[in-house]
């Protein structure tokens, strides 16, 4: 493609959803990736598009308005990545008292609730481990299929006048004037305006190539993936581990106890972070915790097989906020990463953002809190 | 301690042969009896050369310093430091072993091509007729047709036709001339031509008369429909004949199950044939310490070359010293060996013989037409994003069947051909036996 | 003479020498198919006979997936199709 009007690095959940988002507001985009589609984290995740696991604050703000963009995008790309509706019931283990904190917390800032105690609790979740008696029912969490969804809305964007090369790794940022004017790569130069940095948890090399910075950081995580079975669980099924295992900043391993079923009939289990780097090795021991924390949940699993696991690299600023916005040092250079555990359900609200922000229109939100700006502290 | 994984021919030699010298060794393998899958058997081993299986049987059981652990799975393998911990899965509960030394002897299993039918009760892979026959006594049924490619058919029609089958065909791929290509090995290799006159005796008896250049092409509810192929594998022209059988036993050569070797880190290579294989040295030591490998996990090579191979490991892992001769003789076989690739290659023209409706991935019924999808619709430019589209492979086999006929296929349709990168990948899994989640938690720390 | 185990299948009385798998015992029957597929609901039989290709999957005494072709069947196993 000659000339576009934006280039999108990265053909993740985020780089797809920000190049439709682009072309639908009438850009002629080039979406490249090193790989094939969805060849990074968005092919290591569950599918995730949750409002539960989040504070007020502007994730939730985010979270809440992308949960809804992602119903429109399926009607404009068409109903082809098992979106659903699911739910997510969060149980408490122990004091509950944390847990319905939050949930009063969230509802006052337009996240649905339910309290769910002993007996609503197991009419939602029958299989649920009985000495569970305290919960919540978040009606707004949904899951999808990211990988085809990745390639649905990629397919979409090329129908609609852009492009999309694939196995195309950068190799160079061509920058003139503290501006971007285009990128060398493998299968190219390709010469534009706007790039926008959507390589997730690669996003802090791309940004040095452009000679600015960006502290994203791989987080690792693990699945566990069962052989089809019978229907034991019907919604995203966690403890409340799980919120304050996302916003700390622990270099060691934690484990959050997360389990749900699949349309295929496996049964998905989470979930592990660890900084370790780019270090992909299997860890038995994990799988064992996460097997174990499952089981407590749902002790009907325990006769459940396990089949296979895998693991990703989430990305993930200090502060543990998306980066979305321009770089701060290189103008025409927009990033769109760092979305850590919540890229697939952040993805078309952070491209709604991202594209306001080009365009120079007011969005749905202040994104400033996003800013990458945010990491440029002047250094004494 | 010696841990041995496998009790095939490789297994057995390199148990027996680190024994020899008094280590100790753990020999562990799934099935219930010593054997692997060349030397299947209930009461007595049969076939060609069957008293070397017996020696080696007798052997083994009667060596003290062999532990054997048998109807065992191994699902992972963890390094402790200088250690190797093998975990698997006995009796409904999980153990685990630790030695310093590893030798991985998982053998190879039936390489299978898709083809309308492949999936209907009936039809199986000659490994399979053999199990039942040779393992359990069973007749996998009446009426027999035999098909495919390679040596291992002949053992696999005589020995149904000895237990009674009335089998009605069998058909080789290929041209009975490919062996002229490799006069070397035949000459280095002249024992077996007694294995083919022990063959074609049985084949005489029992009325069998081999049919070349002809493969099933469809099998539905009893009836066989064979036809002819190019040297590539592609039907020929539109003639064909049917046959009616209830059983249809077709196999194309064997695989090598990279699982554990590949849990334990060692590094693969592709081989000649396009099979993702364990790179060894002389001594067969793979690319990690203190972990050797033997048989066909190295490259497809038949019984006689895994015996050799799995001596050597076994000498080399207690410490013994391998002798020129026996080099010399795993050489000769090395020979055989790369001539039977060259003699029955497995030719790209299968990718015609099925229909868009024609199963590929049997687990989770991912079809042809599905497949063709995922690249001409949703853009899959190589197998491993065709197969997250798809779910291909994702079952319960974990693409043991057809991992490779989908990236073959991937490869067709978009006119690329399938990378080394692929082929090593796809063997990638972190669980090797399926292990319930209750004793997966359990054992954790 | 090998002693003889009695299990069923699908309700079905079986009975097979000790030692013999389940698929081998069901197949002996005169049934070659072990079960359905989950999808499809095609009839699938034992196919690879070693325990690779997870064709030959059923429930034991209510647990799901395991290979018939590799366990041997024991006296009153319940031994059911899988679905």
């Amino acid at each position: 493609m000659q000339n576009p009007d934006a280039i999108v690095i990265g053909a993740g959940i985020v780089g797809a959803s920000s190049a439709l988002s682009l072309t639908n507001a009438g850009l002629k985009v080039l979406v490249i990736d090193r790989g094939a589609v969805s060849s990074g984290t968005t092919g290591a995740g569950e599918g995730n598009i949750l409002v539960s696991d989040k504070d007020p604050g502007p994730e939730l703000t985010l979270a809440l308005r992308s949960r809804d963009l992602w119903f429109e995008m399926q009607e404009d790309v068409g109903d082809s990545f098992e979106l659903e509706a699911k739910g997510g019931v969060v149980v408490a283990r122990l004091d509950d008292g944390p847990l319905m904190k939050l949930a009063a917390e969230q509802s006052e800032h337009g996240v649905t609730t339910e309290k769910l105690n002993q007996s609503s609790l197991h009419e939602l979740e029958p299989f649920l481990h009985p000495e569970f008696h305290s919960g919540v029912f978040y009606p707004q969490d949904a899951q999808c299929q990211p990988m085809l969804a990745a390639a649905q809305v990629i397919r979409t964007v090329i129908a609609r006048g852009g492009a999309f090369i694939s196995q195309a790794k950068v190799t160079r940022i061509i920058v003139e004037n503290s501006a971007v004017a285009g990128i060398e790569t493998t299968q190219g130069i390709f010469k534009a305006p706007i790039i926008i940095n959507a390589t997730g948890t690669w996003a802090g090399e791309l940004a040095q190539m452009a000679g600015s910075d960006l502290p994203i950081a791989p987080r690792k995580g693990f699945i566990l993936v069962t052989e089809p079975t019978g229907k034991y669980v019907f919604h995203k099924v966690y403890d409340s581990d799980y919120v304050t295992n996302v916003a700390s900043s622990d270099a060691d391993l934690q484990t959050s106890t997360v389990v749900e079923g699949t349309r295929s009939g496996t049964i998905l289990i989470g979930a592990s972070r660890e900084r370790i780097g780019f270090d992909g090795s299997m860890n038995y021991e994990i799988l064992r915790r996460l097997a174990a924390q499952a089981t407590s949940l749902f002790p009907i699993l325990r006769d459940v097989q396990l089949l296979r696991a895998y693991r990703g690299f989430r990305p993930y600023a200090p502060d543990h906020l998306p980066v979305i916005g321009e770089d701060a040092k290189v103008r025409g250079l927009w990033h769109s990463a760092g979305h850590e555990g919540a890229g697939i359900g952040l993805a078309p609200g952070s491209a709604a953002l991202i594209t306001d922000a080009i365009l120079g229109r007011q969005s749905f939100m202040d994104g400033s809190p996003f800013s990458p700006h945010r990491f440029a502290k002047v250094s004494v | 301690m010696i841990i041995v994984i496998g009790a095939g021919p490789a297994g057995l030699a390199a148990a027996e042969a680190a024994a020899r010298n008094g280590s100790d060794v753990a020999l562990i393998d799934s099935a219930s009896r010593l054997g692997g899958q060349y030397w299947r058997h209930r009461l007595t081993v049969s076939g060609f050369h069957s008293n070397r299986a017996d020696e080696l049987f007798a052997k083994v059981r009667s060596a003290q310093s062999i532990t054997y652990i048998s109807d065992a799975s191994v699902w992972s393998i963890e390094r402790e430091g200088q250690l190797i911990r093998v975990n698997y899965l006995q009796g409904g509960a999980e153990s685990s072993l630790t030695a310093e030394k590893l030798i991985l002897a998982t053998g190879a299993y039936d390489r299978s091509l898709p083809f309308p039918g492949w999936d209907q009760p009936g039809s199986m892979t000659p490994g399979a007729a053999q199990a039942l026959l040779k393992g359990h006594g069973v007749l996998a049924g009446q009426k027999v047709v035999v098909a495919g490619t390679g040596p291992f058919l002949l053992p696999v029609a005589t020995g149904l036709a000895q237990a009674g089958a009335n089998v009605v065909g069998l058909y080789e791929a290929h041209s009975p001339l490919r062996w002229l290509l490799s006069p070397k090995a035949l000459l280095l290799n002249i024992s077996k031509f007694g294995e083919l006159i022990y063959y074609a005796r049985l084949l005489r008896r029992y009325s069998l008369t081999p049919q070349f250049g002809r493969v099933v092409s469809r099998f539905d509810q009893g009836r066989v429909t064979i036809s002819r192929v190019n040297s590539s594998f592609a039907l020929k022209d539109m003639k064909s004949e049917n046959v009616e059988a209830d059983v249809v036993a077709v196999g194309w050569g064997f695989l090598p199950d990279l699982t554990l070797g590949g849990i334990a880190g060692c590094k693969q290579r592709v081989d000649s044939d396009g099979t993702a294989v364990f790179a060894v040295d002389a001594n067969q030591l793979s690319s990690q310490p203190n972990i050797w490998i033997a048989g066909e996990a190295t490259g497809i090579g038949g019984a006689d070359l895994s015996l050799l191979e799995g001596e050597i490991a076994g000498l080399v892992a207690s410490g013994q010293k391998v002798t020129s001769h026996l080099r010399r003789k795993r050489g000769a076989k090395q020979v055989f060996a790369d001539a039977l690739k060259r003699s029955y290659p497995i030719g790209d023209g299968w990718r015609s013989w099925s229909q868009k409706s024609t199963a590929i991935c049997r687990c989770e019924e991912v079809t042809l037409g599905d497949i063709e999808e995922s690249v001409v619709e949703l853009g899959a430019e190589d197998s491993r994003t065709a197969k997250l589209f798809t779910r291909a492979g994702m079952g319960l086999c974990q693409g043991r069947v057809c991992s490779r006929n989908v990236a073959e296929i991937v490869a067709g349709l978009t006119k690329c051909s399938v990378t080394d990168e692929e082929r090593i990948a796809s063997s990638n899994r972190p669980i090797a036996a399926p292990i319930a989640l209750g004793l997966l938690g359990d054992g954790k720390k | 003479m090998s002693e003889m185990v009695s299990f069923t299948f699908n309700g079905t009385d079986v009975k097979c020498e000790q030692g013999q798998s389940i698929a081998a015992a069901v197949i002996n029957t005169g049934t070659l198919a072990l079960r359905t597929t989950r999808f499809g609901e095609e009839p699938r039989s034992i196919f690879c006979g070693i325990g690779i290709c997870f064709d030959c999957v059923v429930v034991i005494d209510g647990v799901a997936n395991q290979r018939s072709c590799l366990i041997a069947a024991k006296p009153g196993m319940k031994v059911e199709s899988s679905s």
